[in-house]
């Protein structure tokens, strides 16, 4: 033991050594660096957590333009039809005027037509009455009292249908 | 330039490391062989206690390492720049190795004496490599005032004891007295066999007692082996310490210049694994120790 130098006195003082080392680098460098290196580790996780929080807030607003975007969509496509339906009711109203006008205008048509056939009729008469007298003067042949005869023609021709029919 | 081959470039190395052996002999000459001695040797004494050259190169490992620590640590900030980056890679480099082998929790509780075993043991071996060590000395028979603290045997020693305490106390911890215990002192199968041969089995109490006395002689195996790795980590790192100052000590007494260098290299290296393997054992024993034994079985 003594050739290598084996000694209870070296042995202590190596063991007295390690401890001070121990002591001195615990509070000196173990202990800081940990806690440095958690520190640090935490505020990773921190800042992840916040990214992942804001992704999902991202998320949610992007979810909100959408459904936004999809309103806008569904109430313009609303307005169109709207728009539509509202053509088609004047174009409506605009067919119902159109066809009263043309209703108008055809009875007022109607009347007149009945109008002047009524006077054509007058006038065939009033030529039938003259040609009638006519043609009895030459048949007679004798001058007669005209207004004695138009009068009982006009008699004759009121009573005519009557009293043959 | 003419192409040189192989030999020739063996050639040419040789003679140049002639030159410089011839060269060094000549500029230095050394009186004498360097006197070896395997024991530390004291430098003064306080109060009858030796100071060893050993124990004030460890002090001086003390000191540089407290002072690094101290200017690493004094204002830490959360993005590390300089001396802080550093120290806090090597450190988690180390803390990672630790972890990765024992797990979380233990590692955490293992790493301080663990980072201190292999912070002190590569300190003092590649500052025993400074100049100044080995070769300044004083007195009349010319006393080193400074030897690398891993070359006295009392250092691994030391640390070979800190290394098995801790290594039993976590044991005795984690799994309580009586479980750690029965690895060392396996007699219940042998107390078993006994008990059957006086109920009158003599066969089923024979084959017991058989496998008792295996067992309990694998316990006394296991006490053995416990306490041979005390002397084996002490004779491992001051083997391969001594080793390599006596081979640095004889490779500049015979060739003074440069050719020393590489075996300084050499040194750098040895004196890494040398730490590294020292606190790796001890990260092995402890993790066996805090592992039940059904589990490793």
């Amino acid at each position: 033991m003594e050739g290598i130098g084996i000694a209870w006195q070296g042995l202590i003082a190596q063991l007295v050594s390690f401890a001070i080392l121990f002591g001195l680098l615990t509070f000196l460098l173990y202990k800081p660096v940990r806690r440095i290196l958690d520190e640090r580790s935490n505020r990773i996780k921190e800042s992840m957590d916040q990214a992942e929080q804001i992704k999902v807030r991202m998320a949610e607003t992007e979810e909100r333009v959408r459904e936004q975007v999809e309103a806008a969509r569904r109430e313009g496509q609303n307005i169109v039809a709207q728009a539509g339906q509202m053509g088609e009711r004047v174009k409506e109203e605009a067919r119902l005027e159109a066809r009263r006008e043309a209703e108008s205008i055809m009875a007022r048509s109607r009347i007149e037509i009945d109008r002047e056939r009524d006077e054509a009729i007058e006038e065939l008469r009033r030529q039938f009455v003259d040609l009638a007298i006519t043609a009895a003067e030459k048949v007679i042949s004798e001058t007669l009292d005209k207004e004695k005869h138009r009068r009982l023609i006009d008699e004759v021709l009121e009573e005519g249908p009557k009293g043959r029919g | 330039m003419a192409r040189i081959g192989l030999w020739g470039r063996i050639g040419i190395i040789i003679l140049v490391l002639f030159a410089l052996l011839i060269v060094g002999r000549l500029l230095f000459p050394l009186p004498e062989m360097p006197h070896i001695e395997l024991a530390a040797e004291g430098v003064f004494s306080i109060f009858g206690f030796p100071i060893t050259n050993t124990m004030l190169a460890a002090w001086l490992t003390i000191l540089v390492l407290g002072g690094i620590s101290y200017a690493a640590t004094r204002k830490m900030k959360i993005v590390p720049k300089g001396l802080q980056n550093i120290v806090e890679a090597l450190l988690g480099m180390l803390i990672n190795f630790v972890e990765d082998t024992a797990g979380k929790d233990y590692g955490r509780k293992f790493f301080p004496v663990i980072a201190t075993i292999f912070i002190f043991v590569i300190a003092n071996a590649w500052l025993a490599l400074l100049p100044g060590f080995m070769f300044i000395g004083i007195g009349e028979e010319h006393v080193p005032l400074l030897r690398g603290a891993n070359t006295d045997i009392n250092f691994p020693l030391a640390l070979a004891l800190i290394s098995f305490v801790f290594v039993e106390y976590w044991g005795l911890r984690s799994q309580g007295f009586f479980r750690y215990v029965r690895k060392f002192f396996n007699v219940g199968g042998l107390l078993r066999g006994i008990g059957q041969l006086f109920r009158g089995k003599i066969r089923g109490g024979l084959s017991a007692i058989l496998t008792g006395v295996i067992e309990a002689f694998a316990g006394f195996i296991e006490i053995i082996s416990e306490l041979v790795r005390i002397v084996s980590l002490t004779i491992r790192l001051f083997g391969n310490m001594t080793a390599g100052e006596l081979l640095i000590l004889m490779m500049l007494f015979l060739i003074p210049w440069v050719a020393v260098i590489p075996f300084y290299g050499l040194e750098l290296f040895i004196g890494f694994v040398q730490a590294l393997i020292f606190g790796a054992l001890t990260l092995v024993f402890l993790v066996m120790a805090v592992t039940p034994r059904e589990e490793h079985e």
